[in-house]
């Protein structure tokens, strides 16, 4: 793997991003986020809040991630609130249902939202669960994919059941923030202390300074 | 002391002319009769207004209360003192002490400890009242002795011991009387011409030293000719720092154990609490200046501008328009905030006893001030009501020699200025004449809407207008904090540094700009008023509460109802003056929801393997139904001043996820009632 110049000359950055979860109620939402986080490690030591919100520490290419991941309620009675939990996001996870086509209806309507509010910075990613019920498929595979294209986004299949797909979908979308925070920086020139004003979503802090959720960080750095 | 004696003046308003009062006694036995006579003339002008504002609301039976008789008292002692004050200005002659007879019986010291006993507190303290209040030490504060003064000191004694010895001579030892008359003049010269000299000499010392701590200032910013007048102040700042550092040991200790640990957040707490706390030093009084100047610009919208619009209204009463808002508008609690807010310093505990009490009757309150709308007219100072769209009144106020202004010395000539100008601002954006609005606003008596909608948007305004004063105010005192010391220059040091301030920043001035926040949130702390007394028996199951997360009746269960801990949690809310320390208390009612959902689950499924977490599906029907049983309807407010004032780094971690379900929980649970 070769290194891009920006962390070289960077060293001691942590990019901190914020990323939501949306979906309707039953998709699996909450059992997707258990997986990715009980898989390392101890049930003990998701945060506080269970599984409304967690975070994550990565080391993508030796850059080091912090990962915000909040969850959203998926009952219709709390659609209108969207908009208060996405803003600011630099990601956000569209969860549907395989075997549930309005689910995948759903998915649609957030993500047109989600253009029209937050524009093109925000990274998306479409993802299918419950591939553990593949015989009771009812969005077919084709056209979620081409429909996610169509939109700018990445599907992704995952089993929570089975814990397929997780880890590669938060990877993935870890690295599309991360080129997207090295455009911005390019564009910005190379002062990386002035992207952290830029944009409220994206921090980058220093080393030594602790994670600003001093309490919520509970997840030890991967590597 | 007093009794809890059914609704008077309101304690507070005893407490505060108590307060006053007891300045001005200290001003008496200071000599300073002239300052002392308008200060009892201030206390008397404090009790009349507050005692009208009690009269107008009452009954001619329950009008006279024992506080009512107190404060009739005081406005007669007061009347004695101004009449031997009058008698002493008259003449040039003063004697020193004369009023200690008095002083016993109401020191400041004293403090009533519950301040709530459901006592109306419907006007705000005018600007130069608040005032007083923050600035007791720097009143009462004890100075070196200059030389000279300590040389008449000395003088005094030996002409008293001249006296004495004159006395005992026989009448027939002349010539030693001579003598020794002689020899005290000459002494008592000899003690002035050197204490002359000292002085002189000192006030060159001085000098000097101010030039280079000066130089020294300058050099520490940058020699740009052109500075911006907050950087002029800055440096003013920054150079009484260094002359404070002079003659004050303590920073350098502090510094000095900062070098050695400086990420030691107890140490840098410490610190910047004991600076602040430290009336002399120029960054705390920076920082009572700047209250000061927020609180100017929030009384008139919170006060005097509100009771235009009560005033304006009334012919106009049939709409129902303005009766309805004007209800809750002016928090009832707020006075007695304030008192809190002075009382920490000296009685912790006295203040949790307080607020509890406040909290618990916090309702019961709000809705006796419901049902009389005219009582919160308010006729704190009918000139008051032009004088809130007169430009240059906050100024005035700010300006006013009564309002010791020389505690603020190094930095007049910006002071004078910047109030204008935003208020300035604030009325080119309405286009319209400074000075007219209130003209317009009775114009438009007959439209009641379009006075509604100038309103708000001039509340927006306001309050967007406050906000960025309270976020500058607080980034110059960080400034000054670490440029005084640069130890403090890390991430972790301005973090705590940044906590600390913050907490003694808000802490007087949180009541009144939540005043403000629930005059702009009124509607919707009116709909979730609505909601929670349509859903006021609503079980967890009415707001969609999955059916395993709470105990049925044939289960045991803590508390005489679901998630009791969490809803007891959010209701502390109030008693916390600082945002940071609100923000802790929402994340702390979810983690214990989160506990309680554990426990319920647990104790249904004992054995089996929990297999499911909480997530946002579950957490947001019960935050639902913890707001809803909390009936708190400033909740709206305190979240909307939390989104403005809690720092932004905070807000992508748990502290902004929990402030965000709470604020969406909110949101659903006004949804309920509009349905």
């Amino acid at each position: 793997l070769c290194l891009p110049l920006v962390s070289m000359a960077v060293p001691g950055r942590t990019y901190c991003y914020k990323v939501v979860l949306l979906g309707e109620g039953c998709v699996g939402k909450t059992s997707l986020l258990l997986r990715y986080c009980e898989n390392k490690y101890n049930e003990k030591h998701i945060t506080t809040l269970q599984a409304s919100f967690l975070t994550k520490r990565l080391n993508i290419s030796g850059k080091r991630v912090n990962l915000a991941i909040w969850d959203t309620a998926g009952q219709e009675r709390f659609h209108a609130l969207g908009p208060i939990y996405y803003r600011d996001s630099n990601g956000a996870i569209l969860v549907y249902d395989i075997t549930d086509e309005d689910s995948f209806q759903k998915v649609k309507n957030w993500v047109k939202e989600l253009r029209k509010m937050l524009g093109s910075e925000i990274c998306l990613c479409i993802v299918g669960n419950k591939t553990d019920l593949e015989k009771n498929r009812t969005v077919s595979v084709e056209e979620a994919e081409v429909y996610a294209e169509s939109v700018g986004a990445k599907h992704f299949h995952t089993s929570a059941k089975l814990n397929q797909g997780i880890e590669e979908l938060f990877l993935d979308l870890c690295k599309k923030m991360l080129a997207v925070s090295q455009a911005e920086e390019a564009a910005r020139g190379t002062d990386p202390s002035r992207v952290g004003n830029a944009r409220r979503g994206i921090q980058i802090i220093d080393d030594e300074e602790p994670q600003p959720l001093s309490n919520a960080g509970c997840c030890p750095p991967s590597s | 002391m007093m009794a809890e004696s059914g609704p008077g003046p309101g304690p507070g308003a005893l407490q505060v002319a108590m307060k006053l009062a007891s300045a001005a006694v200290q001003l008496d036995t200071e000599n300073r009769h002239r300052e002392a006579y308008c200060e009892y003339l201030k206390s008397i002008k404090f009790i009349s207004q507050a005692l009208i504002e009690d009269a107008q609301t009452k009954g001619e039976r329950e009008m006279v209360t024992p506080e009512v008789q107190k404060m009739l008292k005081l406005a007669e002692q007061c009347l004695g003192r101004i009449k031997t004050t009058a008698t002493k200005l008259g003449k040039a002659e003063t004697k020193a002490a004369v009023s200690q007879a008095v002083k016993p019986s109401y020191t400041p010291t004293h403090r009533r400890v519950v301040s709530d006993g459901g006592g109306t507190n419907k006007s705000f303290l005018t600007p130069d009242v608040f005032q007083k209040l923050q600035l007791p030490e720097t009143l009462t504060t004890k100075r070196e002795l200059t030389p000279l003064e300590e040389a008449s000191r000395q003088n005094q004694k030996l002409k008293a011991a001249y006296e004495a010895r004159m006395a005992r001579l026989n009448p027939n030892q002349s010539s030693q009387k001579t003598s020794l008359t002689l020899s005290l003049q000459r002494q008592m010269m000899e003690n002035l011409i050197i204490a002359k000299a000292r002085q002189a000499a000192l006030q060159r010392k001085m000098e000097e030293r101010r030039l280079r701590l000066q130089e020294e200032a300058n050099r520490r910013f940058s020699t740009n000719a052109t500075l911006t007048p907050e950087e002029e102040e800055q440096r003013n700042v920054y150079a009484s720092i260094l002359e404070f550092e002079q003659d004050h040991e303590w920073p350098k200790q502090w510094k000095l154990k900062l070098k050695s640990q400086p990420n030691d957040l107890i140490l840098v707490g410490g610190l910047v609490s004991q600076i602040l706390s430290c009336p002399e030093h120029p960054i705390s009084q920076l920082l009572k200046k700047l209250q000061c100047r927020i609180y100017s610009k929030l009384y008139p919208i919170v006060n005097t501008h509100f009771s235009d619009q009560v005033a304006l209204t009334e012919p106009n009463a049939g709409t129902g328009l303005y009766p309805a808002q004007s209800q809750c508008l002016l928090n009832t609690d707020v006075k007695s905030s304030l008192h809190k807010g002075s009382r920490l310093k000296s009685s912790k505990s006295a203040c949790c006893l307080g607020s509890v009490q406040d909290h618990v009757k916090n309702n019961s309150v709000r809705l006796r001030h419901s049902s009389s709308v005219t009582s919160v007219v308010s006729v704190e100072d009918h000139n008051a009501n032009t004088d809130a769209w007169d430009p240059k009144a906050p100024g005035s106020n700010i300006m006013k020699p009564s309002c010791s202004t020389k505690d603020f010395a190094p930095n007049q000539a910006s002071e004078k200025n910047s109030p204008f100008e935003d208020l300035e601002q604030d009325m080119m954006k309405f286009e319209l004449q400074p000075g007219s609005i209130a003209d317009n606003m009775n114009l438009a008596v007959n439209s009641g809407q379009q006075i509604l909608e100038t309103e708000d948007m001039q509340l927006q305004d306001h309050l967007k207008n406050i906000v960025k004063d309270v976020h500058n105010s607080i980034d110059r005192l960080l400034t000054l904090c670490i440029l005084a010391f640069e130890p403090l220059d890390s991430a972790t040091g301005k973090d705590q540094c940044l906590a600390s301030i913050e907490e003694t920043f808000f802490q007087p001035i949180w009541m009144f700009l939540l005043a403000l926040f629930r005059k702009v949130n009124h509607s919707r702390e009116m709909a979730l008023d609505k909601s929670l007394k349509l859903y006021r028996t609503a079980g967890p199951a009415d707001v969609g509460v999955s059916d395993k997360l709470f105990p049925h009746k044939s289960t045991p269960s803590i508390g005489s109802y679901p998630y009791e801990i969490a809803v007891q949690e959010l209701r502390s809310i109030s008693k916390e003056f600082c945002p940071q320390k609100k923000l802790e208390c929402i994340v702390r009612t979810l983690r214990l929801i989160c506990d309680c959902a554990e426990q319920y689950c647990g104790s249904r499924q004992s054995g089996a393997l929990i297999v499911s977490a909480i997530g946002a599906d579950d957490l947001l029907p019960i935050l639902s139904y913890v707001v809803l049983k909390s009936n708190l309807t400033q909740l709206v407010s305190e979240c909307a001043a939390l989104e403005e004032f809690i720092h932004e780094g905070y807000l992508i971690g748990e502290e902004g996820y929990c402030l965000t379900s709470m604020q969406s929980a909110l949101l659903y649970v006004e949804s309920l009632s509009k349905e």
